[in-house]
């Protein structure tokens, strides 16, 4: 047990120093941009005709902070955002950034959990039946369907959709939302409706993935059955589904778990053009929004932190898992 | 075995081959990954004399106002007045009567419009050789091969600019990222230590980062005066600046595996410098694969980059690429009435596929174990 919690510590630390480091990163890249968030302010306030001198653009920037070394600033955005959840404000709305995209955050992650869970209901099974009948005809489309996986990406798959669709529907399926309850409080109804939208971009953005996957398991599979174990089992008298289940599925979960958190990164970098593509405008076109038309690196800096949290956040869990269910892990890390 | 028969090749080649002899043998026997290396032989071709096979200018220059939103003209044999031995297509012209509600339609008539081929056009340039005449034309008035945009720019010759700067890009990007790669890569392996676990730390947090919200967030505050080569120069850089994780990663590896190798200790012992050892020791002990992760990572520089021009933050028209041609296709418009605005689609999709076999069957020869299956 100790050793246990010795290994959950390290990867511990090891999520957190990345995490420290991607938000460097990102601090600096946002820093890089020319322009900052006071002058973007004034230059926005000055559309509205107020003359605005250099002085206010001075005192702007005191009163934002920007004076400060750039290191402080970095320990104080990292600091806010562990311990208050306080991501900054938004350099043009002047609204906190927390408050701004919060449910819409929400509906960004849960479209992409959504997205990977199908992934990996669809991917395993059909994995494993797929390397069981292997060179059979389904085995092969199988591996036509995962090599479109790679060179149809999931928005020029969302554009076909849509060219289906009006063709034959006359309905473009784009929109989270029905009419009425597009500015609707939250409700079960609104929930309801929503779901009734979402299966379209769950199913888009989770198709490169599972395409993938699928052909990954395959492999993964294809390689343990040649084992000697597996041979073994069988001359045991051990067949079908229970000794596929039993051995070579077991060897082939961890490889599997482990891209978990990989997908999740994939799943993420399509979001935004999946979104603009089914005009998403309650989820992922709100990141498209403030990444690239406000000019807002407040905003930006902060989705991509969100994103990139919650990617390393999964790695971490499923480091944990792996090492609960095989054993081989724990013994090379403790 | 059986690569080198005994009665074509003899056995001692076989020994005294090079290395890329050996994988070229290896790759000729996939068809599949010989048929897309031919394939993709030819839309390479195809992007570098865009100018010449496109009969139009792929700009506002080339638009041809009689014929905006225009369908594709396919060229045909036959007709119901016979055949002929040249390719023609059936003139269009501009009508308005009773049947039309008396809106102006462009339709097409009877007459035939015979196909030339290298006729003289204005001269233009190509890769800096100016030119004079383009791969085909028509007798008089225009061709259409796609159809037209909205502007009336032809599809065709704009596909076909599209291919070479989709392919420019990722061959900047992925060169970029190669030469971060073996560098970063290269001093993580070769040193090993704290070098090593720092800079793993930070291919890891490369990794880890969503690339394309990160693009996003840089190619947005691209200042809207960029000229398009400028905005091309610089979308290139970032690619390139955000792909060399994986790539670092596998060269860090394979210098790891390699650096207590007896030949790195002989070159040590001649007082080589870790520079010189790295380049001209350790990288091309592992040549082949580098060149085989840079096949595979090339379709993902041109899909990010259509992504991104897509949603209007890559490149810009005038310069055309995949994304720059789909941008406006979301239109409710476009959909039902102007399907030949997708022809682009199902090429570039055929362009990545011929990238995946070329990079798998490249994978397989470059593996010296291979050939035991």
């Amino acid at each position: 047990m100790a050793a246990f919690l010795k290994f959950v510590g390290i990867r511990l630390s090891a999520a957190v120093v990345t995490m420290l480091l991607v938000s460097l990163i990102v601090f600096t890249l946002m820093e890089l941009v020319p322009g900052n968030c006071a002058e973007r302010y004034i230059a926005y306030k000055t559309t509205q005709g107020q003359m605005i001198t250099e002085a206010d653009v001075l005192a702007e920037e005191i009163r934002m902070g920007l004076d400060r070394p750039y290191l402080e600033r970095w320990a104080k955005w990292v600091t806010n955002a562990i311990l208050h959840f306080d991501l900054g404000e938004s350099c043009l709305w002047r609204v906190d950034v927390t408050q701004l995209i919060g449910d819409k955050v929400a509906i960004s992650l849960g479209l992409s959990f959504a997205a990977l869970i199908l992934t990996y209901i669809i991917a395993v099974p059909v994995g494993i039946l797929s390397a069981s009948l292997r060179d059979s005809w389904f085995d092969s489309s199988l591996r036509v369907v995962s090599y479109l996986g790679l060179a149809l990406p999931n928005f020029l798959l969302a554009l076909g959709v849509m060219l289906v669709a009006t063709i034959y529907f006359g309905d473009t399926m784009t929109g989270l939302f029905s009419e009425q309850y597009r500015d609707a409080p939250w409700s079960l109804a609104k929930f309801g409706d929503m779901m009734s939208r979402a299966w379209l971009p769950i199913v888009i953005l989770g198709w490169s993935a599972t395409a993938i996957q699928l052909q990954t398991i395959r492999a993964l599979m294809s390689d343990e059955q040649g084992k000697l174990y597996v041979t073994a089992a069988r001359a045991r008298g051990i067949s079908g589904s229970a000794l596929l289940l039993r051995y070579p599925a077991r060897h082939a979960l961890g490889p599997v778990i482990n891209s978990i958190g990989f997908d999740l990164n994939r799943i993420f970098n399509d979001l935004p053009i999946v979104a603009a593509v089914l005009a998403l405008t309650d989820a992922g076109a709100l990141l498209l929004d403030a990444l690239a038309r406000s000019n807002d690196q407040q905003l930006a800096g902060a989705i991509i932190l969100i994103m990139t949290a919650t990617i390393v956040s999964l790695n971490f869990i499923t480091d944990i898992i792996l090492a609960i269910i095989d054993p081989r892990v724990r013994r090379g890390f403790f | 075995m059986g690569l080198f028969s005994a009665k074509t090749v003899k056995k001692e080649d076989y020994y005294t081959a090079s290395q890329m002899q050996l994988v070229w043998a290896r790759f000729k026997k996939k068809r599949s990954a010989m048929v897309a290396a031919g394939f993709l032989v030819f839309f390479i071709l195809c992007g570098v004399f865009a100018a010449f096979i496109g009969p139009y200018e792929p700009t506002a220059a080339g638009r041809n106002a009689d014929y905006t939103n225009g369908a594709p003209q396919v060229p045909q044999f036959c007709d119901d007045n016979g055949c002929s031995l040249v390719p023609f297509i059936h003139k269009v012209e501009r009508y308005r009567g009773m049947d039309t509600n008396f809106r102006w339609v462009t339709r097409q008539t009877d007459e035939r419009n015979y196909m030339t081929f290298l006729p003289k056009v204005e001269p233009y340039r190509m890769l800096g050789i100016p030119m004079e005449h383009r791969l085909f034309g028509v007798e008089e008035g225009f061709i259409h091969l796609f159809g037209t945009d909205a502007a009336g720019k032809d599809i065709f010759s704009r596909t076909l600019h599209a291919i070479g700067i989709s392919l420019a890009v990722g061959t900047i990007g992925v060169l970029i990222s190669f030469v971060l790669a073996l560098i970063i890569g290269g001093v993580a392996g070769y040193f090993g230590g704290w070098v090593d676990t720092v800079l793993q730390a930070l291919m890891d947090t490369v990794k880890t980062t969503p690339t394309i919200p990160l693009f996003m967030a840089l190619a947005a505050f691209i200042p809207d005066e960029w000229s398009a080569e400028m905005r091309f120069a610089f979308i290139s850089m970032i690619l390139g600046f955000l792909g060399w994780g994986t790539l670092a990663r596998r060269i860090r590896t394979h210098v790891l595996a390699e650096r207590t190798a007896d030949y790195v200790l002989a070159a040590k012992l001649s007082s080589a410098g870790p520079a010189h050892i790295i380049g001209r020791h350790l990288l091309p002990s592992f040549t082949s694969y580098i060149i085989v992760d840079l096949v595979i990572s090339f379709p993902y520089m041109v899909l990010a980059e259509t992504s991104l021009s897509f949603i209007g933050l890559g490149l810009k028209d005038p310069v055309n690429s995949l994304g720059v041609l789909l941008q406006n296709v979301t239109k409710v418009d476009v959909l039902l009435n102007y399907h030949w605005y997708f022809i682009p689609v199902p090429i570039f999709v055929a362009i990545v596929l011929a990238f995946v076999f070329v990079g798998d069957g490249l994978r397989d020869a470059a593996d010296p174990y291979s050939e035991r299956h």
